[in-house]
């Protein structure tokens, strides 16, 4: 599902995942905080790259999650660039409906260039964790980082039962379309509220057998698990601070250069 | 001629928008928003989680069994997410579950369930974001909650009936998400009407399909799991 596989096969997957998160989450807020076209575009660029030499991941299946978040900043680039001016100077210009005059001026394109490249290099920074961290590493280094033990519990088992829940509503899809389910709109939702009740149903009672399980082999109240295997990933912390340093350093030959 | 020529130009951006906008457009993904807004929404957030939390807290230890019945509906409400509903105009988009989410589990509850979600559908799916979490947590996991559950409680009282008090809850809790999105999107970049026009002509169509099929959850789940349902009363 999603990145996870990816993770699973990545290069980097004994690594240490605390030094993954540090590093990943350094290039995202810089990228965010320094509000700049070209730090997106290194970040896109740079993250991306270390995502393919470092993870091993390959290059087909990072475009297709690249892919992703197109279509939103398709509709967000576009309502930030075309939208009503008044009577200032323009690119390109229309009367809608024939009384309000809407357009691009250069303002309005730089602010949509600058919104894109940055939701981009921000989008590639966390990538490059859910792409090289198994899930179930992250929520032991949440647990490491002082997050409260109840919510990594639930996150954990929620990680747990989203495979089966999902394997399940495919496989009832599945049956109902070769039954002449989701024909039409009307018997689209039929089939998809049955669809949906009967899943719910089938989790709580499962939910029910798993805390059976669970009592039955001494559970009170704590999932307790040992922690994995990993390689120390200290070298990411120096990869961290020369990507930093190169964002920066981009920042401020942007500042410079253009006023 | 020259003005119906304009006309054709001006539809154009909207064709396109209307295209591409149920597919995703309910999070606000990840780096779109400025920072000191990306943070000021967590700051919001954190209340709610931080009340959800401590009444989750608090039923886990006097009946352990909620923990897991929790993480269930955690994960049911994932996979809902995740599902195509069936839309009015043939395009296909994402129930939110805010309704069900609301109305089976409580406002408070839901806040934690869906800071849980939103965050795996930042990184499994790149649906939202990090730095958005707290943006999309307010709108999909407190606004909608809060205004569905509230919505199917006054109803009930006013003794509407069960069909009708649940399309409204799970409808206007869907289209209140909406409305929430395009405000937080308004407020950054101005032009909040925009928004607010995208977002009414793609989602007031699925937020009657989405209220239509809650109902339609509803009606199952009352025929076939009362039993099922009673041990939710425990969370």
């Amino acid at each position: 599902m999603g990145t996870d596989r990816c993770a699973y096969l990545s290069r980097l997957r004994r690594v240490d995942p605390i030094p993954k998160v540090w590093f990943a989450l350094a290039a995202l807020l810089i990228c965010v905080l320094s509000d700049s076209l070209g730090v997106g575009l290194f970040t896109l660029a740079a993250l991306s790259a270390l995502n393919l030499i470092l993870g091993g991941q390959r290059v087909g299946d990072l475009l297709r999650f690249l892919k992703v978040p197109l279509a939103f900043l398709a509709i967000g680039g576009l309502t930030i660039a075309i939208r009503p001016i008044g009577e200032a100077e323009a690119l390109w210009a229309f009367r809608l409906l024939g009384r309000w005059n809407w357009g691009i001026t250069t303002e309005n394109l730089r602010l949509s260039l600058l919104v894109c490249g940055k939701a981009m290099g921000a989008v590639s920074a966390v990538y490059f964790l859910s792409m090289n961290t198994p899930m179930t590493d992250l929520t032991l280094a949440l647990e490491r980082l002082h997050v409260p033990k109840l919510f990594v519990e639930l996150t954990e088992l929620i990680y747990r039962f989203i495979f089966l829940l999902a394997g399940e509503a495919g496989r009832i899809r599945t049956a109902q379309e070769s039954r002449l389910g989701y024909q039409g709109f009307r018997r689209s939702l039929g089939s998809m509220g049955e669809l949906l009740s009967t899943v719910f149903v089938r989790s709580l009672r499962r939910g029910e057998r798993v805390f059976s399980a669970l009592e039955s082999r001494g559970y009170t109240g704590a999932l307790a698990t040992l922690p994995g295997q990993y390689v120390p990933g200290r070298w990411l912390y120096g990869l961290a601070a020369a990507t930093a340093a190169c964002q920066l350093l981009i920042l401020l030959a942007e500042r410079r250069l253009l006023p | 001629m020259k003005r119906s020529a304009w006309k054709l130009c001006s539809l154009l951006p909207m064709a396109l928008v209307l295209l591409t906008a149920p597919a995703g457009a309910m999070h606000i993904m990840e780096g779109y928003l400025p920072a000191p807004w990306a943070f000021g929404w967590m700051a919001i957030c954190i209340p709610f989680v931080v009340t959800g939390f401590l009444s989750i807290r608090k039923k886990t230890a006097r009946e352990p069994r909620a923990k897991v019945l929790l993480a269930m509906c955690g994960a049911f409400a994932f996979v809902l997410s995740a599902l195509k509903i069936p839309s009015v105009f043939g395009s296909c988009s994402h129930p939110t579950g805010v309704g069900l989410g609301a109305i089976l589990f409580g406002p408070t509850a839901t806040a934690v369930l869906g800071l849980i979600v939103l965050l795996f559908q930042a990184l499994l799916l790149a649906h939202g974001g990090l730095t958005t979490l707290g943006a999309n947590v307010f709108s999909m996991a407190i606004v909608g909650p809060f205004v569905s559950f509230g919505l199917y409680a006054l109803l009930k009282k006013a003794g509407a009936k069960p069909a009708l008090a649940v399309f409204t809850a799970a409808a206007l809790g869907d289209l209140a998400t909406y409305v929430t999105t395009s405000i937080q999107l308004g407020v950054v970049y101005g032009n909040f009407l925009q928004y607010l026009s995208i977002f009414a002509l793609t989602q007031i169509p699925l937020a009657i399909a989405e209220g239509l099929l809650t109902v339609v959850v509803f009606n199952v789940l009352e025929k076939y799991a009362k039993e099922d349902l009673r041990a939710l009363a425990v969370l």
